[in-house]
This record gives structure tokens, C-alpha cells and sequence, in this order.
């Protein structure tokens, strides 16, 4: 009867620490004042990472430990020649259920907690953004420019501004994956998928490799993210819209002239 | 102790001999060539290889289930019948996958029905309903009558079974013929594809229903009925019954 | 000996090990496999071929093979039939016929996979084939549904035959708190086949009826849609992860407590927390294959909490495998060496899927090398190693011979070394960034260093896996005698002779009262 109490108790315990780890580790922020900085979600995902595996190697190293002593402490010795495991009192066979239950339980709760808040930042695009589209296909990356103006298998965008993406797909499964960002979604024909990224550094490039299977070629589809300054940026978009705008209305008045004729 | 007994006993049996049947074989080999047959047609385009292949196929398979009900008839392998309640629940999954893409896909159409479509029959359903609910009670009561051991009452409601389920088939190929004759086939739209699809795996167990009493038939004829092979039969019927239902209400009248 | 009596045989024992040379074959076949592949990736560009679909070929038939023709037919094939009425003390199973319909069905399967090899525009669509580029592909879509197909309808029956043979053939008095855990545990991955595999053939059978008869349910410009395939594929595939892992801690189980000499610790935990928790949270997690492929994001946040919990009922089948050792009287003959590898390799397998179950840190590993070692750890790892351990645990009641304990003990720390190398280093530069399924890795120079240790360690394990069978046809032609229970065991499947003849036992066994198969410290 003592050790079922005693069992309530620390189960009572597992529970309530438990909901502390998932209330602490819970986004606490919303609603409040002052514009948020905008989040990385590439610095977040190194920062959760970093928990995670520090987590997973505590708790792989303690079983490890454990499992390395026992191998050593009962190997065979004379005058050891069975087991004596000692059998489980009711209470002990329980407790070896709840409390393993809960302790596991609590520490999946914490990290799923964090994983929802990077999730969070990896879905919720800031307002002031770049926004592309892409179209994939064996094997290319199409990227079109609010503008209009289309590049293949390179994009070009400015340094600090938040990119996003949304993708769709005119044959098979491809997948925008851009290491250096930690970021990956599917394209895929029917639906228009999205992801964002933040560049920082102008100067920089940065490797786009396809990472779903779509054929004979699909190591080979890769592109690459160019990062300028904003002013250079700013100048190249604005010289490439004008040749844009120079060929389309070329090509508006080739089109509209049999028109104006008949 | 048992210890000793199995060594006296394999002193024994050291040059008994151990069961075998060939017919297991038999038919893995037949099936063998009707995926290869499949692969023929379909991918290869060899008319001919696709025909000598099924022509080897069908008879082996025919010759292996054959064999096999003609050994093991009347053996009693007595567990069949708990052994069904399992297999059942894996053919249930089946047509719930089948059901989950079609939820999944109308769910999320934009229109439905979808263009190209035609109006569903309403009425032949329901006279299909009617006679598969007809067979059931059919089935129930030969097996009733064969409890009782009145074997003959036990053939003449199976036999009663047998033609319901074969007047079930002919209207469902007379409702796809004249569905295909509006023009609508498999391939014209998700609705015809899953159409065909769910009333095609649905009908394919009639088939595979009816081939199982009719394997118990053609023994029972002859005077050898096997209780445990006719109740397991009979739950098969039925689960293919209440499926029916889960069709006639999501594909024709939803 | 009479080879009709071996090809045609209805024999449980036989049986089972049709089903071992069978699986052994694939896996020896998926291996060489994988050579050619590392091979392949040992250089930037062309090494051994310039052909992109070759290496596409082999990868598809590496992974195919080594899942549905090695490890669930060792593992629900030859393990389940060997052993299943054995522990029970069954004379047979319940449906012998069909038992052998099964093994002739999967060999069936193996040759359509085999097959793969020889016929023009062999299958190259991954073993998950997903379209829309199943549908497309030049490449024969039928074979991979008919090989999934037949193997899983071998499957089917199996585990109608199994689940109906543990019902109602136990012997007098075995309870079902009496059962081996393996025998738990292998109907735990005879419920996830009943119920999923159909989920997989119908998910299979889909895609050729799109590419061949013209449907569409995975054809977008005509209502279909292209992530239905991907649901309701990881929807088997993910319990079948389980069909894997269940069957081979169950055969860990029954080393450690042989070699503790050691009672099961805590044995309802394992069965009832352990395994009913498994078999229970199994069919929830599918969505954590499908993060980066356009879920619908509650769908994604739902199925990471149920991912992550299934950390605790495998934590609690560990914990139980690993309190078997406590007071125990351990001695460390090749199986208990295995499977004390096993206990250290499964938990860098295990905890390494943590991390892939979060969402927002699979956004960058999925499709990465990081996934190829996590499941090469498990799988390829843990779940190989304990069939190895498993196979030269029960190596002397089904050969009636001892294989060489030296080259064992050998066999298993060149593995080990190598395995390490290998699969360490994938994990290492998937989380740089490399993604799997390249044939080549022009855009990733910097991690061909990398690629060539894993070469190099391929090689090391391939010849510990090579020792290691070289071993068991060596030992089982001319292997010296083994007595009826080398190991001492209390376990039922031991109270035979040495092989068991036809019928198991000559009379059908009955259990005490008292008796478990772990009951070491009352005899
Ligand atoms: C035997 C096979 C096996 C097993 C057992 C597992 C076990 C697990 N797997 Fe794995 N997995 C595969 C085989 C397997 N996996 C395969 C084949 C693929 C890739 C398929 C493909 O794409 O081709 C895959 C892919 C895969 C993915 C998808 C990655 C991607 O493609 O993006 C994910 C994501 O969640 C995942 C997670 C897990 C988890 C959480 C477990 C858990 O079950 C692990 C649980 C175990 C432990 C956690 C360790 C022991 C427990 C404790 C010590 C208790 C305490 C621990 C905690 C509280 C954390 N796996
Ligand atoms: C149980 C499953 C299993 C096993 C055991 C293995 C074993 C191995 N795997 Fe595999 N692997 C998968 C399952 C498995 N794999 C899956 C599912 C995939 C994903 C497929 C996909 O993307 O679709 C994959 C993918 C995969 C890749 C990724 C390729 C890519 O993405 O481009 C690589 C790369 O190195 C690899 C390597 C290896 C190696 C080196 C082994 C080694 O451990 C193999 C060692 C074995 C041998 C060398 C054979 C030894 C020989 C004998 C025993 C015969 C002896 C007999 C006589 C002498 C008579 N595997
Ligand atoms: Cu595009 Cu892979
Ligand atoms: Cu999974």
C-alpha cells in the first residue's frame, strides 16, 4: 500500500514536470508590442540543432554507460553460473512502466515544443519580402521576378530581404534544397508549395541541388542563389526589366500590327 | 521427459517422410507468369510472348487450386474459419485504401462530379443490393441446413447462392457496358477512374467468392462436404456483402 | 537427402529455411549492389559506369531487395516458421499448404526482382516509387508492382497462417503470459502486415493501372493528385519499419535472456507497454516521410508529437532487453556478441531519428545522406546484425551442427569496424548538406574524401559479412555435432532434438504450472 502511494506521487511529479517543460518551452511572445526582428531560420535551425543533438547524446551515452557496466559487472563468474534477477513487486513492475513513460514523455513534449516554435518560423514569411516563382522541370530550376523577367537555374537577390519562393512543377516530384539556408520543399505538379529563406551576405553564393528523385538526370539538377548588395542589386534588376520591358513591347507591337492592319 | 521421447522418436522416424504437396509450387509459378504476361502486354508490347505466357499461367494456376482442393477437401484444415476473420481484415483495408483516395480526391476537387462525367444509374444498385442481401440469407441458410446434416437442402440453397451471385455480375457488366457505351471509360476522369476501380475490386470478389463455393461445390456433389470449407466460405460471402454497401452508398449515391 | 522432399516440403522447419537461403541470396545480391554503388561514388563523375540509370537501377534493387526480399522474409519467414511452433509446441502450423504457397510466392518475388537485371528498361523508380515519375518513366513500372505485389501477398498469408497458429495451437498450459517475447513480438508484426500491406499493393497496383490503363489518380491536369500515392505508400511503409524492428528485438530477447541466463525483466512492460504501444502508434506517423513534400502544416505538427512518442514504447523494449543483463550471468559466444552490438548500434539508430522526426529540422536533413545513415543504422545495422546473431543463436537446432566460433567472434568485429566507418560518415555529410539518391556530386567537391572512406568501409563490412556466411555453409556441411541445447536454454524450441524431426516432438509437449521460457533460477 506504501509503495502505491509513493507510486501516485511520483507519478503525480512525472506529470507535473512534464507540462512545466512544455509550457516553458512554449512560444510565449505573441501579442507582444514592437515589430519583431526578423527571425534567421537558418541561425534557429542550428540553434535547435545544437539542443537536440546535445539531448539525444545524453540520453544515448547514460544507456550506453548503463548497458557497457552491466555487460561488464555480471559476465560470467564462478560461483555466478544463473541469473537472480529478482522478481518485480507489482509496484516495481508499474513504476518501471510510468516513470520511464513520463521522464521519455517529458523530453519528447520539450522538444516538440521547440520544433513547433522553429516551425513557426520556418512557415510565418515576413511581410517585407521578395516574392518569386518557380517553375521545375526536368531538369531546371525557372525562376520568374515579380516583373516578369526569368532566370534559369540562377537567382539573383538581394542581400538582408527575405525570399520566398512559391513552386510548382510541370512534369515529375523535384525539390528546391539550398543547404546553406536549411531549407527544402517539394515541387510538385497540381499544387503550389512555398519556402523562404534570408540572404545575408552580398558576395555570396550558394549551392541549390534537387533533392527529390525525378529521373536520369536529377543529380545533375542544380543551380545556384547569387546574393548582391542591395545596390547592385537593385541596379541589375532594374537593367534587365528595362531589356524585358524593350523586347515585350517589341514584341507587343509585332503582335498588335497585323491586328492594327486588318 | 520429452527430451528422451523425441530421441527414441527420431530413432524411429529417422527415414520417415515429411509432407509435401505440389501444388503450393504449382501455383507460385503460374502467378509468376502472369506478372511476366502483364509485363509483356503492357510494356513490351509482345503480343504473342503476353498470350504463351498466360497460356502457361492460367492452366498452372487452375491445375494447382485443382489439386490442391482435391488433397486437402475433407482434411479438415479446421482452422479455416478464425483464419478468415484475419484475411478479412487485410482485404478490408484494401477497399479502405481504395475509399481513402477516393475521399481524399473528391474532397479536395474544386467540382464534383467532375467534366465528362454522366449521371450514375440509381436503380439497377438498388436491385443489385437487393440481390447480393438475397444471397446472403441464401448462404445462412445452407449453412443451417448443413448443421442439421441435411446435406442435399445444403446443395440446392448453394446452388440458389451461386445463381444470385452470377445474376449479381450480369447486371454490373450490363451497367458498365452501358456505361462505356455514354462514353464513360475508365480513363476519362478521376470519377470514371475510381468508378471502375472500386465496382471492378468489389465485383472481382463476387468472382473469387462464387470460384470458392463452386470448389465446394463440385465435392459436395459428389458427396464429400466439408462443414468448416462452407462456414468459411459463407463469412467470405458476407464480408463481401457488407462491403457492397459501403460502395452502393459512397460511389453511387453520395 | 530426398530434394523432393525439401522443394515440395509443407514442413514448418523447412519451410523457414527455404526462407533463409532465399533472403540470404537477395541479401547477398542487394549487397553486391550497394558495392557497385559505393564504387560508383568513390569519384566525382563516371567510376564504373557513365550511365545515370544503371546506378539508378541498382539503387532501386538495392533498396527494394534488401527490405522486401532480406529482411521481413528472414525475419516474419525464416525466424517466424523456425521457431513460432517450436516455442508454442505446435507440431506444425496451422495451414502447412499454404505456409508453403507463401515461401514459393516470395521466391517468386525474388526472382521477379532479380529479373530486374536482365529485362530492356529495367525498373528505376526507387523502392518508393513515387509518381509522378513511376508513371512516366520509360522504365518497367509493372515489375515493381508485381514484385511488391507478390511478396506482399506472401506476407498476407503468412501472417493469416502465423495468427491462427498462435490462437489456437499453443501447447496444454501455455498461457499467453507464457509466450517468448519474440513470439509477442512477431504476431505484433503480423497485425502491422495484415492490416497495411494491402494499404502498399493497393498503393502500387495504382500506379500501373495510371501508367498502363490510363486512370488517374495520381494525374493532376485530370483531378487526380500526386501526394494520395505518397500517403498511402509511407501509410504501409512506415509500420513496415516496424515489421522489421518488432521481430528482430524479439529475437535479441531471446539471446540476452539465453545468455544472462536471466528472466525477461518486467515482461508485461515489454509486451504490454512495449509492443501493444508499437503495434498501436504505428499506423499514426506516416506524415514525418512527407515534411518536406507540401503537407498541410497541422498535419505535419500532429504526426511530430506522435513520431516522438513512439520513443517511448521502444525505450521501454530497451529497457527491458537491457535489465535482462541485470544479475545476470552473462557469457559472450558470437549471438550474445552480436546482439550486445546491437544494444550500442540501435540506440545511435533510434536516437538519431529524433532529430528527423521534428519538422523544422527535417526541413533541411530529409532526402539527405543524415536519413541514409539513420535507417542504415537501424536497418542495415541493428536489424542485420540481429538476424545474424539470431541465425547463429538457433545455427545449432536447425543444422544439428556447430559453426566455428573463432571466425564469428572475427566476422562480427570487422562488421562492426566497418559498419561504423561507413554510416557514421553518411550522417556526417548529410548534415552538410549531401543529398541521397546522386549519382553524382559534381556541385558537392568537398565531400569526396568522404564518399572514399565509405568506399573503403564498405569493403571492410562486406568481408565480415562474407566471413560470417562462409561460416554457416562451412559449419553446416561439416560443422562438429551439437547437442539438443548447446546453449542451455529454457525455452521450449529447445527440449528437441537437434534438427527437429517431422512433428516436432515425437509426442505433443505440455508446461507446467510454473514453467516460463526464462526460467532459469528454478532449475
Ligand atoms: C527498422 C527500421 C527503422 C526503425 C526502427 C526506425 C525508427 C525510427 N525512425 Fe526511421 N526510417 C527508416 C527505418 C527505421 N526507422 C527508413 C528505412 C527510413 C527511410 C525510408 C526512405 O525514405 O527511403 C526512415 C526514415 C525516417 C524518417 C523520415 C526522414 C525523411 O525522409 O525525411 C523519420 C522522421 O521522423 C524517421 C524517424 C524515426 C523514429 C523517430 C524512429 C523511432 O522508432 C526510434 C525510437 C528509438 C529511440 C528513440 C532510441 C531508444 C529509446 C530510448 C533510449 C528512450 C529515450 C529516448 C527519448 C526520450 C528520445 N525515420
Ligand atoms: C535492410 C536494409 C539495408 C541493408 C542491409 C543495406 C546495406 C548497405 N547499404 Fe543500403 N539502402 C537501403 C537498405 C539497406 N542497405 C535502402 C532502403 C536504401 C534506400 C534506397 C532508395 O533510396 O530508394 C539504401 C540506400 C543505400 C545508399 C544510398 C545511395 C543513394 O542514395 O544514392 C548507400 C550508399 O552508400 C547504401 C549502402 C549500403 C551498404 C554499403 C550496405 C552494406 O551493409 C551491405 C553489405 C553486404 C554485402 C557486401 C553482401 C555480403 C555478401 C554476402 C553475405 C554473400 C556471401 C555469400 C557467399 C560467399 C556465398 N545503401
Ligand atoms: Cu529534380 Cu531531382
Ligand atoms: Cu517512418
Amino acid at each position: 500500500m506504501r509503495n502505491l502511494k509513493k507510486l501516485v506521487a511520483a507519478a503525480a511529479g512525472c506529470l507535473i514536470s512534464t507540462s512545466i517543460a512544455f509550457a516553458g518551452a512554449y512560444p510565449a511572445t505573441a501579442g507582444s508590442g514592437a515589430p519583431p526582428a526578423i527571425k534567421d531560420p537558418a541561425v534557429e535551425w542550428d540553434h535547435l540543432w545544437r539542443e537536440v543533438i546535445i539531448d539525444i547524446t545524453i540520453i544515448g551515452v547514460v544507456f550506453a554507460l548503463i548497458t557497457a557496466w552491466l555487460l561488464w559487472r555480471y559476465r560470467r563468474r564462478p560461483g555466478n553460473e544463473t541469473g537472480h534477477a529478482p522478481k518485480l513487486s507489482a509496484a516495481a513492475a508499474v513504476a518501471w512502466v510510468v516513470i520511464p513513460t513520463f521522464v521519455f514523455l517529458a523530453d519528447d513534449l520539450y522538444i516538440a515544443a521547440n520544433g513547433w516554435q522553429l516551425w513557426n518560423v520556418y512557415r510565418e514569411v515576413p511581410a517585407d519580402r521578395l516574392e518569386i516563382s518557380l517553375e521545375t522541370g526536368m531538369y531546371s530550376f525557372d525562376y520568374t521576378y515579380p516583373n516578369g523577367l526569368r532566370t534559369q537555374n540562377e537567382l539573383k537577390v538581394p542581400a538582408g530581404k527575405p525570399v520566398l519562393l512559391r513552386m510548382t512543377s510541370r512534369d515529375t516530384l523535384h525539390n528546391h534544397f539550398i543547404p546553406d539556408f536549411r531549407v527544402k520543399e517539394d515541387s510538385m505538379p497540381g499544387r503550389i508549395t512555398y519556402l523562404w529563406f534570408l540572404p545575408k551576405e552580398a558576395g555570396k553564393q550558394h549551392v541549390v541541388s534537387c533533392a527529390a528523385y525525378c529521373g536520369v538526370m536529377h543529380s545533375y539538377m542544380a543551380g545556384k542563389i547569387v546574393v548582391l548588395s542591395p545596390e547592385d542589386y537593385k541596379a541589375w534588376y532594374d537593367k534587365e526589366g528595362a531589356k524585358l520591358n524593350d523586347t515585350k513591347s517589341a514584341a507587343e507591337r509585332a503582335t498588335a500590327m497585323p491586328a492594327k492592319k486588318s | 521427459m520429452a527430451h528422451e521421447q523425441a530421441h527414441a522418436a527420431h530413432d524411429d522416424h529417422a527415414h520417415a517422410h515429411w509432407d509435401t504437396s505440389i501444388w503450393p509450387f504449382v501455383i507460385s509459378f503460374g502467378i509468376l507468369a502472369l506478372a511476366l504476361a502483364f509485363s509483356f502486354h503492357y510494356v513490351y508490347h509482345k503480343p504473342f510472348a503476353a498470350v504463351l505466357s498466360l497460356g502457361i499461367g492460367i492452366p498452372l494456376i487452375l491445375a494447382g487450386i485443382a489439386g490442391w482442393t482435391s488433397e486437402a477437401m475433407g482434411k479438415g484444415e479446421g482452422l479455416s474459419f478464425g483464419a478468415m476473420g484475419w484475411f478479412i481484415l487485410a482485404e478490408a483495408m484494401i477497399f479502405l485504401s481504395l475509399f481513402a483516395a477516393y475521399w481524399y480526391l473528391r474532397l479536395n476537387a474544386p467540382v464534383w462530379p467532375p467534366a465528362g462525367s454522366v449521371p450514375l444509374p440509381k436503380l439497377i444498385p438498388a436491385m443489385m443490393t437487393v440481390i447480393l442481401v438475397a444471397s446472403s440469407l441464401t448462404i445462412h441458410r445452407a449453412e443451417d441446413l448443413l448443421h442439421v446434416g441435411d446435406r442435399s437442402g445444403y446443395i440446392r440453397w448453394l446452388l440458389a447462392t451461386i445463381v444470385l451471385g452470377f445474376c449479381f455480375l450480369g447486371m454490373s457488366g450490363y451497367e458498365w457496358s452501358h456505361l462505356m457505351h455514354e462514353g464513360f471509360n475508365i480513363g476519362t476522369n478521376v470519377q470514371s477512374t475510381i468508378f471502375f476501380c472500386i465496382t471492378g475490386l468489389h465485383g472481382s470478389h463476387v468472382v473469387v467468392g462464387l470460384a470458392i463455393f463452386i470448389a465446394g461445390l463440385l465435392p459436395a456433389l459428389r458427396g464429400n462436404v466439408d462443414e468448416g470449407f462452407a462456414r468459411t466460405a459463407g463469412l467470405y460471402w458476407h464480408f463481401v456483402d457488407i462491403i457492397w454497401f459501403f460502395v452502393v452508398s459512397q460511389v453511387y449515391y453520395w | 537427402m530426398n530434394i523432393k522432399e525439401w522443394i515440395f516440403t509443407t514442413d514448418h522447419k523447412r519451410v523457414g529455411i527455404l526462407y533463409l537461403i532465399g533472403s540470404m541470396a537477395a541479401f547477398a545480391i542487394a549487397g553486391v549492389m550497394a558495392m557497385m554503388m559505393r564504387i560508383e561514388l568513390s569519384s566525382l563523375g563516371p567510376t564504373i559506369t557513365d550511365n545515370p540509370t544503371t546506378y539508378n537501377v541498382w539503387l532501386y534493387s538495392h533498396g527494394a531487395i534488401m527490405i522486401l526480399a532480406f529482411q521481413i522474409p528472414a525475419l516474419t519467414g525464416f525466424f517466424a516458421n523456425f521457431c513460432i511452433p517450436l516455442m508454442i509446441g505446435a507440431k506444425d502450423v496451422a495451414f502447412p499448404r499454404v505456409n508453403a504457397l507463401s515461401v514459393w510466392l516470395f521466391y517468386v518475388g525474388v526472382i521477379l526482382a532479380l529479373l530486374t537485371f536482365f529485362v530492356p528498361d529495367p525498373p528505376d523508380v526507387m523502392w518508393t516509387g513515387y509518381p509522378p515519375y513511376s508513371t512516366i518513366t520509360t522504365g518497367n513500372t509493372a515489375f515493381y508492382t508485381f514484385t511488391v505485389l507478390i511478396l506482399g501477398f506472401a506476407s498476407i498469408i503468412g501472417g493469416v497462417n502465423f495468427l491462427t497458429t498462435v490462437v489456437y495451437m499453443r501447447a496444454p498450459g501455455m498461457g499467453w503470459t507464457k509466450l517468448n517475447i519474440f513470439v509477442w513480438c512477431t504476431l505484433g508484426a503480423f497485425v502491422l502486415q495484415l492490416i497495411f500491406v494491402p494499404v502498399l499493393g493497393t498503393a502500387v497496383t495504382l500506379i500501373s493501372l495510371d501508367k498502363y490503363l490510363g486512370t488517374h489518380f495520381f494525374d493532376p491536369t485530370n483531378g487526380g493528385d500526386v501526394l494520395t500515392y505518397q500517403n498511402l505508400f509511407w501509410f504501409y511503409s512506415h509500420p513496415a519499419v516496424y515489421v522489421i524492428f518488432l521481430p528482430f528485438f524479439g529475437v535479441l530477447f531471446e539471446i540476452v535472456a539465453t545468455f544472462a541466463r536471466n528472466q525477461v525483466f518486467n515482461y508485461k512492460m515489454v509486451v504490454f507497454g512495449g509492443i501493444f504501444g508499437i503495434v498501436a502508434l504505428a499506423g499514426v506517423v506516416w506524415v514525418h516521410h512527407l515534411y518536406v513534400s507540401g503537407m498541410a502544416d497541422w498535419l505535419r505538427i500532429g504526426m511530430m508529437i506522435t513520431t516522438l512518442m513512439i520513443s517511448v514504447p521502444v525505450g521501454l523494449m530497451l529497457i527491458g532487453l537491457v535489465g535482462t543483463l541485470y544479475k545476470g550471468s552473462i557469457t559472450f559466444e558470437t549471438p550474445m556478441l552480436y546482439a550486445s552490438g546491437v544494444m550500442f548500434l540501435f540506440l545511435i539508430g533510434g536516437l538519431t531519428g529524433i532529430p528527423l522526426a521534428v519538422p523544422s529540422l527535417t526541413i533541411h536533413l530529409a532526402r539527405t545522406y543524415y536519413v541514409v545513415g539513420h535507417f542504415h543504422y537501424v536497418m542495415a545495422v541493428a536489424g542485420t546484425f540481429a538476424i545474424f546473431a539470431g541465425v547463429y543463436y538457433w545455427f545449432p537446432k536447425f543444422t544439428g551442427r556447430m559453426y566455428n566460433e573463432f571466425w564469428g567472434k572475427l566476422g562480427f568485429w570487422i562488421t562492426f569496424v566497418g559498419t561504423n566507418i561507413v554510416f557514421w560518415t553518411m550522417m556526417d555529410i548529410g548534415v552538410q548538406g549531401m543529398p541521397r539518391r546522386y549519382y553524382d556530386y559534381a556541385q558537392f567537391p568537398q565531400f569526396v574524401s568522404a564518399h572514399q572512406l565509405m568506399t573503403l568501409g564498405s569493403i571492410i563490412l562486406g568481408i565480415g559479412f562474407v566471413i560470417a556466411v562462409v561460416n554457416w555453409i562451412v559449419g553446416a556441411i561439416r560443422g562438429p555435432k551439437a547437442g539438443d541445447n548447446p546453449w542451455g536454454s529454457h525455452s521450449l524450441e529447445w527440449t528437441t532434438v537437434s534438427p527437429p524431426p517431422h512433428g516436432n516432438w515425437p509426442s505433443p509437449p505440455s508446461v507446467a504450472e510454473n514453467w516460463t521460457p526464462y526460467g532459469y533460477e528454478k532449475r
